[in-house]
């Protein structure tokens, strides 16, 4: 073998780098496997009688999830930071929110810590920043 | 031959459709984003501009492929895709109808210029699919051509590098002008662009990094392409990482490209959002006028 060697991306500072992003938990291999069941759980909302299922009894339904008590805990206060603390990721859980009938930009700014009136104001006023919001480490 | 004439990016978010569903897509809120599509829909119903297929690149948002199978680039090459019920009912579109023949040529060619793909039949397709066509087609019962559904996987890392998405352009490129029937072949790359739907930093929009994404797309995509991940996450937010399906639109379309129309708005529910219309240089047409339209938040009305 002579010929060179492809630059290779090196994994572990690959996946390092996302630690680095506040605000952000970036939907690795580590954080789908930790979700598998919760995700699928959301997935299972896709179908209508599993919704009305859910709808009448939130907790007998996830009882046959496989969930942790922490996700389970997550999806009955709808708390979407901890749901994608627990594994969740934001695509799944749509199901979720969407079988609650809520939008995605009250979903969203569920997680911000505003009020979903201050959300929706500062996405009419241009958006979050990414002013300092790009790295913890560099803090810009 | 089958050529690939046109390159489209659409942004594909779900309030889009919703907006369609519930009339309220002339409202003060949606009608600066129906309007800056409109020249789109008024050239492609136009002066034989219409595609015979589109290769239409999207991600599929945990719809058809949930946890158990995570493929990086299929193509679908059934008959039909459904539109799915992802949890308030199927999008009342039409069925999407698919193109088996050159569905089948492209992935045996891509599989064999080395892009080892998945082929899928049986699939539902979501909001990723159908909310384009209704931006750029609007409410027809029927969808006025062909559509081979090109899901990408962006959603559970690592998605595709930039520059595997513009090569994997370059080879369908490749694909559709060795098909031997005569088509006007599209590829439209949706999603985007700078949006974060998690976390405390949702709601982020970078315009500064979208505007140049687009400059960037036009004139130097290899530069582009070689745009780390990292880069789209802390620049663009989490769901930003989409942009990576517009290099392969603008893989597909060579080296030189003629921008006919760029539109960018913000903001679209959590989104900015891009709709380009490209064609390569050599049999582009006339640019559109006005050729760009910005609008929204903090941006400059078209030049």
């Amino acid at each position: 073998m002579t010929e060179k060697k492809k630059e290779r991306i090196n994994i572990h500072e690959y996946l390092a780098e996302f630690d680095d992003i506040p605000g952000t938990r970036v939907f690795t291999a580590q954080r789908a496997r930790k979700g598998y069941w919760l995700n699928q759980f959301a997935m299972s909302l896709m179908k209508e009688e599993n919704r009305q299922k859910f709808k009448e009894d939130n907790a007998a339904y996830l009882e046959d999830w496989n969930l942790t008590d922490a996700q389970k805990k997550a999806v009955l206060a709808r708390d979407y930071n901890a749901m994608i603390d627990e594994g969740g990721n934001v695509y799944f859980l749509s199901k979720l929110f969407s079988a609650d009938g809520q939008s995605f930009q009250k979903a969203a700014g569920s997680m911000t810590g505003m009020t979903e009136q201050e959300y929706a104001e500062m996405m009419i006023a241009g958006g979050r920043s990414p002013e300092g919001v790009r790295s913890k480490k560099g803090g810009y | 031959m089958a050529r690939v004439t046109t390159g489209i990016t659409s942004s594909h978010i779900p309030a889009l459709g919703a907006a369609l569903q519930t009339g309220t897509s002339q409202n003060e809120y949606w009608g600066p984003v129906f309007k800056g599509y409109q020249p789109i829909m008024d050239w492609i119903y136009g002066d034989d501009n219409m595609p015979d297929v589109i290769v239409l690149v999207y991600n599929d948002h945990a719809t058809a492929f949930d946890m158990n199978v995570i493929p990086t680039f299929s193509i679908g090459c059934a008959e039909k895709f459904e539109p799915a019920d992802e949890g308030w009912g199927p999008r009342p579109v039409p069925d999407v109808i698919g193109h088996p023949d050159l569905a089948w040529h492209i992935a045996q060619s891509l599989i064999l210029d080395d892009f080892d793909m998945c082929i899928f039949n049986d699939m539902k397709v979501d909001h990723g699919c159908t909310v384009p066509l209704s931006m750029i087609f609007g409410e027809p019962d029927e969808w006025p051509c062909k559509v081979i559904p090109f899901p990408v996987n962006v959603v559970t890392y690592p998605p595709p590098s930039g520059a595997r998405c513009f090569a994997l352009g370059d080879s369908i490129k490749a694909a559709v002008e060795s098909f031997p029937e005569d088509l006007n072949v599209h590829v439209w790359g949706t999603g985007g662009m700078s949006h974060q739907l998690q976390g405390p930093r949702a709601g982020l929009i970078n315009k500064e990094f979208d505007l140049n994404f687009i400059d960037k797309l036009i004139n130097d995509p290899e530069t582009l392409s070689k745009m780390p991940h990292i880069e789209y996450l802390r620049e663009s937010g989490s769901e930003g990482i989409e942009l990576v399906m517009w290099l392969i639109m603008r893989g597909a379309l060579g080296d030189k490209v003629k921008d006919l129309y760029t539109f960018y708005h913000i903001p679209a529910s959590n989104t900015a959002l891009g709709a380009l219309l490209l064609q390569p240089e050599d049999i582009a047409k006339e640019p559109l006028d006005p050729r760009v339209v910005h609008s929204g938040h903090s941006l400059e009305p078209a030049e």
